[in-house]
């Protein structure tokens, strides 16, 4: 301007000075309000947190059988147990005794501290069925298919952490549930000594004990256990899930968006004349800036055609999720308070002792046997899951739910045929005992390979074959083995919580447990 | 894509709903702000907001004012319910100690369940209104507390004497008059334990006596001889306004529960030390065998009348104990607590017992007697059998005291019997210090009315008797009950090492010849059943000697 030399410092300074705040807002937002395509395209692009969404989304991503909003909701609920958490360290002393009394303190006289510990809690819960529920929801879809196959384990690996973190979390209130779970898990950690022992190598070779002592630092819960569960909980897992999301939620992108049917675009129709374009004019040009990077994004080879801008459309969607499931976690926190029992007392065993609820499944198949319970058969649930997506190298159904040959129907009667499979060996097994009963000399070894856990997989995966050769498709193979094998995590869960009681007796209520 | 706008709005709507019901509830529902806004005095209404009082150096902060406004300083007399009452006369100031120090439960918790500690899991709840005075027990000691028997007396003489006359003491006395006038003519005496008795009292009263010509210093006081005067005082001494709590304290060392219990160090080992039993969580004890609902009240209730039924595999034996005395003991066991506080703030009674570690209890004869050795030996010395475990011996028998010596007496109560039920009793152990030892033996005479031994040895050891008929004798005539090797079956062991080496030869010798009335144990001069012969003086000097070879063995 040649104003400058006319006006004094002063007053330039006084003019900087009045218009400091707007030019704070524009150095923060250098784009200016999102009104046009392309500033919407700038906005998200330039924003370190928004710039893991693509700058347009499909329109088929944001109806809602999409994906539930299940993989929001998991987010959404890491974002509250953050923040709780963040806000519960805060009275929080990770020390035996100490912790106890700190929660007491937290639940009874810090403000509001009942109300976040109870968010803290719910929103762990929830994050743990949403994870399970969108991982569901993923394998339905067929999402997991090329070139999505990495995701699919990143996922695993989130969902083994979101576990991880529940877990950890279990202990830090040292009190007898957290106690007397932490040792249940401790022990499922410790069962591949029960393969050891029946073969006589565990002096040479200790596999379950040292994974037990790496997880408690000790042979029993205590201020070892604590402090490293601590340590696990609030720095080591919740850094790897941030890592393992950053490229979970980055893949979604440079894997070509959301999953959708090769025909998606024909089935949802024009769009509405309302929607799109929202807040602007029509369209003179698109600015789809990812479309000049290499690789599969939403447009490449594909064309903008049938996107709207994640700014808003997208964003409206997630923090709509993102507030439902806050919503839910509020709202169940003012209905229920979190548990907190006596103060932990290692020589006095809760009976029955029951690990955190997603592990009672486990515990359940551990009653029969410990290794199979506790390594085999998860380790078979995993290296299946992790191998799906590299076995069904199919593409028909991709995008739709129960999508495959055999579809919704198979489904359906893989379900009954998991249920009815579960339900007849647990109940064959209560009603009947198994090998030890009937002959209480029989070496461990053939309980470990025989026992209702092994017998129930093996049942499912012959199903499973037989479906591969019938429909002549790994697809309805895999269908049909998620289904029953999630019915049998269902159900084992169910029956863990609620129909088993003290020395893992199976009553039909707690109200039927003796009293001593 | 508009319900995606709908989702979020009403989400959003819904959170914030949410929020602002959990605010309200925090903010403006909560009991004591109703309980407040109900309150008036004389003025008018009084503020509502959230009351406490904060002693930063005893890291109190109670809430508890905040619904029972009446008790929180300078708020005495509001209409409006009975939880607005004051607070009934008491010594502390709860502005300089709170309400928690003495009644626990938790002063931050501004609700009623957890402020008074009820909601489970909560380890420390309020001590019942019906035993508030174990609060005390948090700070003071109450020392040289007597056994019941000597503080009945002494209540029972003041009582005779006519002092409530013109004196109150725990709210009796004082102010009933024959026509009405008068009363209160003398001072409360109820804490006269911590305000101190005038030692020249009685001869000051004495004195107005002489000198009165009518009126109650007249027919009221006369002359109280010395005995009677040193068990009113006793008495008086132990008034310290909590007279429930001193009464329950004095039962407690009239049934010998030190004998197994330590507190503060002092007791025996066979059960659990009780220094800080009252403030044991009652959310880890076990109720299953407990009746009712489940309270620490009733647990420690129901064990004294069943200890074995409450706690599975418990030693404590089944004490035959009334209600009333578990309900004094069970106001004794919340009692058993111990502030944190810094020592500024100890009182007087607690400094001498932790820190010039003077007596919580008198130490008389009898109340050590009653202290310590009451529980198995019997209140009055009589011996004591509790099933499965072997009699405890009869200790103020008048045959054993005849025969034994004040040595003997005092060297066996501190060094005990090892490998018996009956430990070593010195300072070192926990026990008794040399005077008190001396004290016990003196009790044990009086009981048993024998002043002192009636043989005297001329030295210990002058046996000079063959073994081998002893052996036999022995085999014969004492195997049966105190073993075939001496280690003591129904009967006191006598290859004890500590016995042999403090019993002389004349009392082992006497104790055979005249035996122990009252007990199993027949006088073999002259045995008063024909089950026994009688014995020469020189088969009982071989029984002696062969009971003598143990020694060596032992060696």
């Amino acid at each position: 301007m040649s104003s400058t030399t006319s006006k004094s410092a002063l007053g330039e300074f006084l003019g900087n000075l009045v218009r400091a705040p707007r030019a704070i807002y524009r150095a923060a937002f250098r784009t200016g309000a999102p009104t046009t395509d392309r500033s919407r395209s700038d906005f998200v692009f330039g924003n370190v947190f928004l710039h893991l969404h693509p700058v347009r989304t499909h329109r088929w991503s944001l109806r809602w059988t999409t994906t539930l909003g299940l993989g929001i909701a998991a987010t959404a609920a890491f974002l509250l147990t953050l923040v709780t958490g963040v806000l519960l360290m805060f009275y929080y002393k990770p020390f035996p005794e100490a912790a106890y009394e700190s929660i007491k303190d937290i639940h009874f006289v810090v403000p509001t501290g009942r109300f976040i510990r109870n968010i803290h809690r719910w929103a762990a819960n929830v994050m743990v069925v949403a994870v399970l529920a969108h991982m569901v929801r993923v394998f339905f879809t067929a999402s997991y298919r090329a070139p999505r196959e990495f995701n699919w384990l990143i996922g695993m690996g989130l969902l083994v952490v979101t576990l991880g973190l529940s877990f950890t979390g279990y202990l830090l209130p040292w009190d007898q549930l957290a106690y007397w779970a932490t040792t249940i898990g401790a022990n499922i950690a410790q069962s591949p000594r029960e393969l050891t022992d029946s073969l006589g190598i565990t002096e040479q070779f200790d596999p379950g004990g040292l994974q037990k002592q790496l997880l408690l630092g000790s042979d029993t819960v205590g201020a070892e256990s604590l402090i490293r569960f601590y340590l696990l909980h609030v720095m080591i897992l919740p850094l790897a899930l941030a890592a393992l999301m950053a490229v979970h939620f980055w893949r979604i992108r440079k894997d070509g968006g959301l999953n959708r049917p090769e025909d998606a675009d024909a089935r949802l129709g024009p769009a509405p004349d309302a929607t799109y374009p929202v807040f602007t004019e029509a369209p003179k040009k698109t600015y789809h800036l990812a479309a000049i990077v290499q690789g599969r994004t939403p447009a490449v080879r594909r064309g903008p055609e049938n996107t709207v801008p994640s700014m808003p459309h997208l964003f409206y969607a997630e923090l709509g999720v993102l507030m439902v499931t806050v919503l839910i976690c509020v709202g169940l926190s003012l209905l229920a308070n979190a548990p907190l029992k006596e103060l932990a007392n290692p020589s006095v065993p809760e009976n029955p002792a029951k690990a955190p609820w997603y592990f009672l499944g486990l515990q359940e198949l551990v009653s029969f046997s410990a290794f199979m319970g506790g390594v085999g058969i998860p380790a078979i649930v995993v290296v299946g899951l992790g191998l799906i997506p590299f076995l069904d190298r199919e593409g028909a159904g991709s995008g739709d739910w129960f999508g495959g040959p055999g579809g919704a129907r198979l489904v359906v009667w893989s379900a009954i045929v998991g249920l009815a499979a579960v339900l007849a060996v647990e109940a064959f097994a209560i009603q009947f005992g198994w090998i030890r009963q009937w002959f209480p000399h029989a070496p461990q070894l053939l309980i470990t390979l025989v026992n209702p856990g092994t017998v129930l997989t093996a049942m499912y995966a012959a199903y499973s074959i037989w479906l591969v050769k019938w429909h002549n498709s790994t697809r309805a193979g895999a269908l049909g083995l998620f289904t029953c094998f999630l019915c049998g995590f269902v159900v084992l869960t169910i029956i863990g919580t609620h129909f088993r009681g003290p020395n893992w007796e199976f009553y039909w209520s707690p109200a039927q447990w003796p009293t001593h | 894509m508009n319900k995606n706008k709908h989702l979020l709005l009403w989400s959003s709507l819904g959170v914030l709903a949410l929020l602002v019901a959990a605010a309200v509830e925090e903010n403006f529902l909560k009991t004591w702000r109703r309980i407040q806004a109900s309150a008036s005095t004389a003025q008018g209404p009084i503020d509502v907001h959230l009351r406490q009082i904060v002693v930063p150096d005893l890291k109190v902060t109670d809430r508890c004012v905040s619904c029972h406004v009446g008790m929180a300083p300078g708020m005495a007399d509001l209409q409006g319910g009975p939880v607005l009452a004051a607070h009934k006369p008491m010594v502390h100031d709860p502005n300089e100690f709170g309400c928690t120090v003495c009644h626990g439960g938790q002063g931050l918790a501004t609700e009623q369940a957890d402020a008074h500690g009820e909601v489970r899991f909560w380890p420390e709840p309020m001590i019942p209104t019906r035993y508030a005075s174990a609060g005390c027990g948090a700070c003071h000691s109450h020392l040289r507390v007597t056994d019941l028997g000597q503080m009945r007396e002494g209540r029972n003489l003041v009582e005779r004497y006519d002092c409530l006359a013109c004196h109150r003491i725990d709210g009796r006395g004082g102010t009933l008059r024959p026509g009405g006038a008068g009363g209160m003519e003398g001072p409360d005496l109820s804490h006269v334990g911590i305000t101190g008795l005038d030692p020249d009292w009685y001869q000051e009263h004495l004195a107005q006596y002489e000198k009165a010509e009518t009126g109650p210093w007249k027919h009221s006081f006369g002359p109280v001889d010395d005995k009677d005067r040193q068990a009113m005082e006793g008495f008086l001494k132990s008034r310290v306004g909590a007279s429930e709590l001193i009464e329950a304290k004095a039962l407690f060392h009239s049934l010998g529960c030190r004998g197994c219990h330590k507190i503060q160090g002092v007791g025996g080992d066979d059960g659990p030390d009780l220094t800080r039993f009252g403030e044991r969580d009652p959310h880890l004890l076990d109720f299953s065998h407990v009746p009712g609902e489940h309270t620490f009240v009733h647990w420690i209730a129901e064990h004294f009348r069943w200890p074995a039924k409450v706690v599975a595999g418990s030693k404590m034996p089944d004490l035959g104990l009334t209600e009333p005395q578990i309900d004094k003991l069970t106001l004794y066991m919340l009692s058993l607590r111990q502030s944190h506080f810094p020592e500024a703030y100890w009182p007087k009674d607690r400094i001498l017992v932790e820190r010039f570690r003077e007596r919580e209890f008198a130490t008389d004869g009898a109340t050590l007697f009653g202290t310590f050795c009451a529980a198995c030996h019997g209140p009055a010395g009589e011996g004591r059998r509790f099933p499965e475990s072997s009699p405890f011996p009869s200790v103020a028998n008048p045959d054993f005291l005849a025969v034994a010596s004040d040595d003997f007496l005092a060297e066996t109560i501190r060094r005990g019997r090892p490998g018996r039920r009956m430990p070593a009793w010195n300072e070192a152990e926990g026990g008794l210090r040399d005077g008190e030892i001396a004290e016990v033996v003196a009790h044990l005479r009086r009981m048993a009315g024998v002043d002192k031994p009636e043989v005297v040895s001329p030295r210990p050891r002058w046996v000079q008797a063959g073994v081998d008929p002893g052996r036999r004798l022995y085999a014969a005539h004492c195997a049966g009950c105190h073993g075939a090797q001496g280690d003591g079956v129904e009967a006191p062991a006598l290859n004890n090492p500590i016995l042999l080496s403090t019993a002389t030869d004349t009392y082992l010798l006497e104790t055979i010849r005249r035996g122990r009335r009252g007990t199993a144990m027949p006088g073999f001069a002259a045995p008063s059943s024909p089950a026994y012969p009688a014995l020469s003086p020189t088969d009982i000097e071989s029984i002696v000697a062969f009971i003598r070879t143990w020694e060596d063995s032992s060696k």
